[in-house]
């Protein structure tokens, strides 16, 4: 009779039948021992558990053994030790990274890369799809038509196709010109703007010797900002006056930052992109490749017309009455939008808008198609040559699974909010 | 707001409301009265308006001008059949000619027992049944009959012309004997639709190797369909005979298939458009039963199968298919021992199923967590075994409810397959790369080419995304 688990996790209703019995009377658990065993359910449900268990060990031995197999055949070693090997290849538009450098580096370079096109493409995407999704319910025919167009489109279309649009019809063969005679835009006398076929060139920030100063400046104006907020707040909440609570932390923000900006000195440069005499290349400035523009655009407005539905239906499920509530009310369309329905959208849209992103960050592994050089065409071009197969792709698969349970934890997280939140 | 505007306009007529055949309504306004609220509502609407049509103007008049003066249609026109079948041997491009017109049957057939079985439910309940009519179902599939009138304006010859109304007369053909069948033997329509299909598949794979189980598979169930019909004095008498009639209609689809032995042309030298469609088609078949599989075993009350089952799925969630695909053809020969490697395409294949299993598995799940749990003590109180509960009420209420979420996941893994051009195999993506390698056409109508492709997925993504948004609303509304 030993084995019952009083574990608190509710099971299935064939536990809770063998729980009933057992507390009952002595009878019936006579009753119960009486069942033959291979009657008898919890005999069965042990075994059924161990055959599975037993197959899938089996298959994942078999398929192990295998690989050592294998490997041993193909003389293939299986430690790790390649990741501190130079790669003996270079990255195209990366020149922080020689043939020197060693594997692990090169993920690094990846993972960067990865993350730096995922960034850009959810910010562009979240912008996009919100825009969208709110113009699809516009009372304006044209807008919401031109929207409904805008995500039919695109949310049909696979990502690659967008991309390799990007990457080869308006860049590689589109109507920018080859690198030697781009096209140069110029304020205030230095070159901003350089744009050709295959890298563009923008202006960027070198730090000076006081940035770190400048920057601590800035974490104390954010702290200053949220202190004045709550100030506001409880102020409003006391008096019933107009808060402006958003208008003061940023008058804060802005106060300290600027007296941090004066106080540091020389805290950025600007540092203006020029081409090369030879023209081959762009020298200063930041340099974004078409790789990385053509996955960050396209994955931006693909996964847009993706998010532009969800917001269209968390709009659509928040209750009549609370629209109507607040026509009642004679609040402004916008004041109805920003008190009333969109945060009650919000709370539905986040989780799927968030798998969303999920999705954002592992469709960059279709830079591969136009040579952006992130985690996976990285590791696809470095196995080989003493790099061994298995080996890499375990770290690919690491690498994505690091990003997909970082984001799934902080969705739970975000979930378990919310349901305190309801309760 | 203007205080001052009466919330009732004197003298204008009450909005028409206009019902759709799918149950929408929808308000008909007479055109002044439209523009007046559906532009020029208020002072910010009219400015966007203003500001707006001659910026879409402008944008259609640049998108015509490219259409139909500046693009450079060349490099789609001369190779229509390449990227519809890829470099597929073209002796034998009669085998596809017959599968067009016997999937096209297929689905008329389809057409056909589901308009049937539909009539005959609605007058066992006392219900009008009406079709909808030709035009909007014309409408439903504009995007699909557009891209066909697109590719045989496009064709240099008759062929595609006659291919086209052949397949769709016999379509039509089988869709007007099906829903003529009376209505209780409607459902074995469904075994001709498996019969049709599989031959379809297999005429152009072939009629051999293990292409029986395939073909027995449909061939059976409706065998057992047509016994069950049969009044048995013993159930373990009825058990006997049913186990026996299986074994036998599987034994001689093995001895017909072994004599026949007809060879076809092997899917790893399919290619193009053709290959895109068969290859979602056949990974979404194959995943579905691990998917539900994989989902019940989630929810089971079984903590093993629950952490095994939950582990897969997460795992395979995680990473990105094309890191699978990548995988699949890097180093899939050193997990399995055997002697004669599998194709590209077939590894591919595995690729797509095992990847789709792991989120039908999700779909699945939310299905079943969907079904009120009244359903299932209702099961139990008749004293249903554990088994019978899952089989009887939980999974057809949870299938019902996914069948949208999964045309979705269809969609998505039709979209998918352009990335087999990525592991080298020749897809519609693909293609493209090889109709520019060509010398006439090397650097030449780029973006022609990538519109086309565009066209092809938009077409067939767009109007199952429009179907499964019907289906929808359908169930939504069957459930009120």
């Amino acid at each position: 009779m030993g084995g019952r688990r009083s574990a608190g996790r509710p099971s299935g209703f064939l536990a809770n039948n063998d729980d009933v019995t057992q507390s009952s009377t002595d009878q019936k658990a006579q009753r119960h021992s009486d069942v033959v065993w291979y009657r008898n359910v919890r005999v069965l449900r042990l075994v059924g558990q161990a055959v599975a268990v037993a197959a899938v060990v089996g298959l994942v031995w078999w398929m192990f053994n295998n690989l050592v197999n294998s490997l041993d055949r193909l003389n293939i070693n299986t430690d790790f030790s390649f990741l501190s090997r130079p790669t003996d290849f270079q990255i195209p538009f990366d020149e922080g990274f020689d043939p020197g450098s060693s594997v692990w580096k090169m993920v690094l370079v990846g993972v960067k890369n990865t993350l730096l096109a995922g960034v850009f493409g959810i910010v562009l995407a979240s912008v996009l799809g919100l825009l969208i999704g709110i113009a699809r319910l516009s009372s304006n025919w044209l807008v919401a038509r031109i929207a409904t167009v805008y995500v039919e489109t695109l949310r049909n279309i696979p990502p690659l196709v967008v991309i390799l649009f990007f990457g080869f019809a308006v860049f590689t063969f589109g109507p920018f010109p080859v690198l030697r005679d781009a096209d140069q835009l110029s304020i205030f006398g230095n070159t901003a703007l350089i744009l050709s076929n295959t890298v563009w060139g923008i202006p960027s920030l070198i730090a000076g010797e006081s940035t770190g100063l400048f920057w601590t400046a800035v974490l104390v104006g954010v702290i200053s900002a949220a202190v004045v907020a709550r100030w506001r707040t409880r102020l409003g909440e006391r008096t019933g006056k107009p808060h402006h609570r958003v208008a003061f932390a940023l008058g804060a923000l802005l106060l300290v930052t600027v007296a941090g900006l004066l106080i540091a000195g020389d805290v950025y440069s600007v540092s203006w992109p020029e081409l090369s005499p030879n023209g081959r290349r762009i020298l200063g400035g930041f340099k974004l490749n078409f790789g990385f523009i053509s996955v960050a655009v396209a994955l931006g407005l693909y996964t847009a017309s993706h998010i532009a539905e969800i917001v269209r239906g968390s709009i659509l499920a928040v209750p009549k009455g609370q629209s109507e509530a607040a026509n009642s009310l004679a609040l402004s369309s916008f004041e109805r939008y920003r008190h009333v329905v969109l945060p009650q959208a919000l709370r539905i849209a986040v989780p799927p808008i968030i798998s969303q992103y999920l999705n954002l960050v592992k469709n960059t592994s279709l830079g591969v198609a136009v040579s952006y050089a992130e985690i996976t065409l990285l590791t696809r071009s470095s196995i080989g040559n003493g790099r061994p197969a298995p080996q890499s792709i375990a770290v690919l698969m690491g690498v994505y699974l690091v990003f997909s349970l970082t984001i799934s934890f902080l969705l739970n997280i975000y979930n378990r909010r919310i349901q305190l939140v309801e309760r | 707001m203007d205080p001052h505007r009466p919330l009732i306009e004197p003298g204008l007529e009450e909005p028409l409301l206009v019902v759709e055949p799918d149950g929408r309504r929808r308000e008909k306004l007479p055109p002044r009265r439209w523009v007046r609220t559906r532009l020029f509502n208020t002072w910010y609407n009219s400015l966007i308006t203003v500001v707006l049509f001659p910026v879409i103007g402008y944008l259609a008049y640049r998108g015509l001008l490219f259409v139909f003066v500046n693009a450079r249609w060349s490099p789609v026109r001369q190779n229509l059949t390449l990227f519809m079948v890829g470099r597929y041997p073209r002796p034998e491009l009669w085998r596809i000619v017959a599968q067009m017109i016997l999937w096209s049957s297929a689905l008329g057939l389809a057409w056909g027992a589901a308009v049937a079985g539909a009539r005959f439910r609605a007058d066992r309940a006392g219900m009008p049944y009406r079709e909808d009519p030709l035009l909007a179902r014309v409408r439903r599939y504009w995007a699909l009959l557009a891209l066909l009138g697109l590719f045989l304006v496009m064709t240099q010859s008759y062929g595609p012309l006659i291919l086209t109304i052949a397949a769709i007369g016999a379509g039509a053909a089988l869709k007007f004997v099906g829903a003529r069948v009376p209505g209780p033997r409607a459902g074995l329509l469904w075994v001709g639709v498996g019969i049709l299909g599989v031959s379809g598949f297999q005429i152009v794979s072939g009629f051999h190797g293990n292409g029986w189980v395939w073909m027995g598979a449909p061939v059976a169930l409706g065998v057992v369909a047509l016994l069950g019909r049969v009044e048995w004095q013993s159930p373990s008498r009825q058990r006997l005979v049913r186990f026996g009639a299986v074994a036998g209609v599987f034994g001689v689809a093995y001895a017909v298939y072994a004599a026949l032995d007809l060879r076809g042309v092997g899917w790893d030298r399919w290619e193009g458009f053709h290959l895109n469609l068969v290859s979602a088609t056949v990974a979404i078949v194959l995943a579905f039963p691990l998917g539900l599989v994989l989902a019940l075993a989630r929810r089971s009350s079984l903590p093993a199968l629950r952490v095994m089952s939950t582990a897969y799925i997460e795992l395979i969630r995680g990473v990105p298919l094309i890191a699978l695909l990548l995988m699949s053809q890097t180093f899939i020969g050193f997990f399995l021992d055997t002697t004669t490697p599998l194709s590209s395409l077939t590894r591919a294949i595995a690729a797509f199923t095992l990847f789709t299993a792991a989120y039908v598995a999700e779909i699945v799940r939310g299905g079943l967590q969907a079904v009120d749990n009244g359903q299932i003590e209702a099961g139990q109180s008749v004293g249903l075994s554990p088994f019978g509960v899952t089989r009887l009420i939980v999974l057809p209420l949870a299938l019902r409810a996914v069948i949208p979420a999964m045309v979705g996941q269809f969609i998505a893994l039709f979209k998918d397959t352009s990335l087999l051009s990525i592991i080298s195999v020749a897809d519609l993506l693909f293609v493209r790369s090889l109709v520019h390698a060509q010398a006439d056409f090397r650097g030449f109508g780029i973006a022609e080419t990538l519109v086309f492709v565009m066209l092809g997925f938009w077409a067939v993504s767009f109007t199952m995304s429009r179907e499964s948004q019907r289906l929808e609303r359908r169930l939504g509304i069957g459930e009120r």
